[in-house]
């Protein structure tokens, strides 16, 4: 098993955001996450990926059998879990190409694999950069300093594609994107998928789903996932809506 | 109220044979003026966040003939390749060892007192200004020819060494004839436990001409360290000043830009590196006084430890001075709870139509971005670097000059990882 999550309960202050998780992902399995803003959808995102917003009350979460909560945040991304931020952040003065042979070459040293020299990251950063349909100017770039919502997303799919992770969360990695934006990051996405890789995709709208076809999609509402089902859920909630689940 | 050790110096200077007694009545003048004035307190406005109870409470004594070197000096750490160098060691001027680039010359000691027509310039801003002309013990200046487009920049290196509590207060005037461009580096080092070093930079830019200025500032930590720079730009000239600092106890840049002829551009930046108990101050004016000028003040300061800094930055705009377009910002990184920075950028503008903005900001790095780092696999202590390293490099990318940029980033990186 990929991922494990039982029973998984936490709040931020007084609220209780989420109240009983359960989720199983294998190898290979594109998972959907589906629910309205306020769900729990991102905190469920963070609390996999170590962010320490959110109080946990109860629950585990085991990655590759192993217990999650043991581990810090580049642990668990050394270890081969990446989180796509719905609000990649900004690091003026650090351009892409330093930032990520950094991250690459910590992955390695943590695998015990020879650190990359900057003539092989950079023949390996070319064979990914038209993935997401990106040119070499953009690695020139300081990290998400000035980008448009187009170019953050497809840069999070480029350091996805980079870093080579066992399970990738896309945590609205479609929010703000334009059709064609939308199409490249799918494509970026559906590139990367494989029978030994998981995805668990967060997202409102099914649209995402149109592309990379989950087998699993999920309804959360509440803090609560209140129904699983194939891709065929997430088409019915585009005819009808949240409101049906709710009662 | 001035320690008494200055006026023993002042007497040891004047029956000194360097220059010549000509240029007595000028010292008396300007070490009358210093006692007058007294060192500054904290009551005065300038130096508000000053504490100068080191300069007090030390005594510090003009430098001797034995403060020079007795062997050959090892230079090889201060190294910087495509440069030439003047070298100063604890003020005295090491002649054998120097050089200078083609379309320079240097006119060093009564050379230089008699191209300035056996006077001397004494600004009157600070009693620091008064002290050097007192107490000045070596000078020179650097001369361009008009129409010279100097290729190799040229270095002025001052090293300081030693256990005894040495005083230099070397001057330096930089002449640029019309549509001449000159890189100047001032390059300020030494291991030196106690040192106090006043300089005075006179910087006159005849019309279209270029200046790129870098002042590296890696003193020790027993070193005071303080500068009174005045810049004075004639029509379409540009002056760029640069200044990296990462040492001395007390670091202190009294920088004056006076743009004086129309279409002048003056662009300064700085990036401060500061750690232990160290203080840098930069107390930064520029002028306008003709119109269709342009400038900048754009200072950077990163803090750890307990260490503490000023940024203090004046924009006057003359009555005169239509179109002005003048930046002012100043951004701080706090990397310790105990560090204090005192940033406060003022403008003062007397023309109607001018273009003028101003910022500050002072912070620790960013928890979001530290979680993104590390989301990516690196731990907190190499995402904290990265940050930093991204908040320094803005500033240092502006260096132009490969090995000059090579050095400084260097410095950059063993700081950042000590």
């Amino acid at each position: 098993m990929m991922l494990t999550i039982k029973n998984l309960k936490c709040s931020i202050g007084e609220k209780e955001i989420l109240q009983g998780i359960n989720l199983d992902v294998r190898p290979g399995e594109v998972h959907a996450i589906m629910g309205r803003n306020g769900s729990g959808k991102s905190t469920l995102a963070n609390v996999i990926s170590g962010k320490e917003t959110a109080e946990i009350s109860s629950g585990t979460i085991l990655y590759k059998g192993e217990d999650l909560f043991e581990k810090s945040t580049e642990q668990r991304a050394l270890e081969g879990i990446f989180l796509s931020f719905q609000y990649p952040v900004a690091i003026p003065g650090v351009n892409i190409t330093y930032f990520l042979k950094e991250a690459v070459n910590a992955k390695r040293r943590y695998l015990g694999q020879n650190e990359l020299d900057a003539a092989t990251f950079l023949q390996k950063i070319k064979e990914k950069l038209p993935l997401v349909d990106l040119d070499i100017s953009f690695i020139k770039r300081a990290v998400n300093d000035g980008f448009s919502g187009g170019e953050k997303k497809r840069n999070e799919i480029l350091q996805l594609l980079m870093l080579e992770p066992d399970l990738a969360i896309l945590d609205e990695t479609d929010s703000g994107l334009d059709i064609d934006a939308l199409k490249i990051v799918s494509n970026g996405i559906k590139s990367y998928r494989s029978s030994e890789k998981s995805f668990v995709i967060i997202t409102h709208y099914p649209r995402l789903l149109h592309y990379v076809k989950p087998d699993k999609v999920h309804i959360l509402i509440n803090g609560k996932i209140v129904k699983t089902g194939g891709p065929d859920l997430a088409e019915l909630l585009e005819q009808k809506g949240y409101s049906w689940l709710e009662s | 109220m001035i320690p008494s050790h200055f006026q023993t110096e002042f007497e040891k200077i004047m029956k000194r044979d360097y220059f010549s007694s000509e240029i007595h009545p000028v010292r008396e003048k300007a070490f009358s003026r210093f006692m007058d004035m007294g060192l500054p307190t904290q009551k005065w406005e300038d130096w508000r966040f000053t504490n100068l109870s080191e300069l007090k409470n030390k005594k510090y004594y003009i430098s001797d003939i034995k403060d020079a070197p007795t062997k050959p000096i090892n230079l090889e750490k201060y190294k910087m390749e495509g440069v030439d160098t003047v070298v100063f060691y604890n003020g005295h001027y090491q002649k054998d060892i120097s050089s200078v680039p083609e379309g320079v010359r240097l006119l060093n000691g009564i050379e230089y007192f008699e191209r300035n027509n056996k006077s001397m310039v004494c600004a009157e801003y600070s009693p620091f200004d008064f002290l050097n002309t007192a107490l000045m013990d070596s000078g020179f200046c650097i001369l361009v020819e008009p129409n010279t487009i100097v290729k190799k920049p040229i270095r002025v290196l001052f090293v300081s060494n030693g256990e005894k509590a040495v005083m230099t207060n070397p001057r330096i005037d930089i002449e640029l004839g019309q549509s001449s461009s000159l890189t100047f580096v001032e390059h300020h080092v030494g291991e030196a436990s106690s040192y106090f070093q006043n300089e005075s930079v006179f910087v006159n830019l005849a019309p279209n001409v270029s200046l790129d200025h870098i002042r590296i500032q890696t003193n020790s930590s027993g070193t005071i360290n303080i500068e009174n720079l005045k810049v004075s730009q004639e029509k379409d000239s540009q002056y760029n000043f640069f200044q990296f600092t990462n040492g001395s106890r007390f670091g202190r840049t009294n920088l004056h830009c006076e743009l004086k002829g129309e279409g002048a551009e003056c662009f300064l930046n700085g990036l401060t590196l500061s750690d232990s108990k160290s203080q840098i101050d930069n107390h930064i004016i520029t002028e306008h006084i003709s119109q269709n000028c342009t400038s900048s003040q754009n200072f950077k300061a990163i803090l750890k430890d307990r260490s503490s800094g000023v940024f203090s930055g004046r924009v006057v705009v003359r009555k005169d001075a239509q179109k002005t377009d003048a930046k002012q910002s100043s951004k701080n990184l706090l990397l310790s709870e105990k560090a204090v920075m005192n940033s406060n950028p003022q403008l003062e503008i007397n023309a109607d139509d001018v273009k003028c903005a101003h910022s500050s900001t002072s912070g620790e790095l960013d928890q979001e971005a530290i979680f993104y780092l590390r989301s990516r696999g690196l731990d907190i202590q190499l995402s904290k670097q990265l940050l930093v390293r991204g908040f320094a490099m803005e500033k240092i990318n502006l260096i132009k000059n490969k090995p000059i940029y090579d050095h400084i980033l260097s410095l950059f990186e063993s700081w950042v990882r000590s």
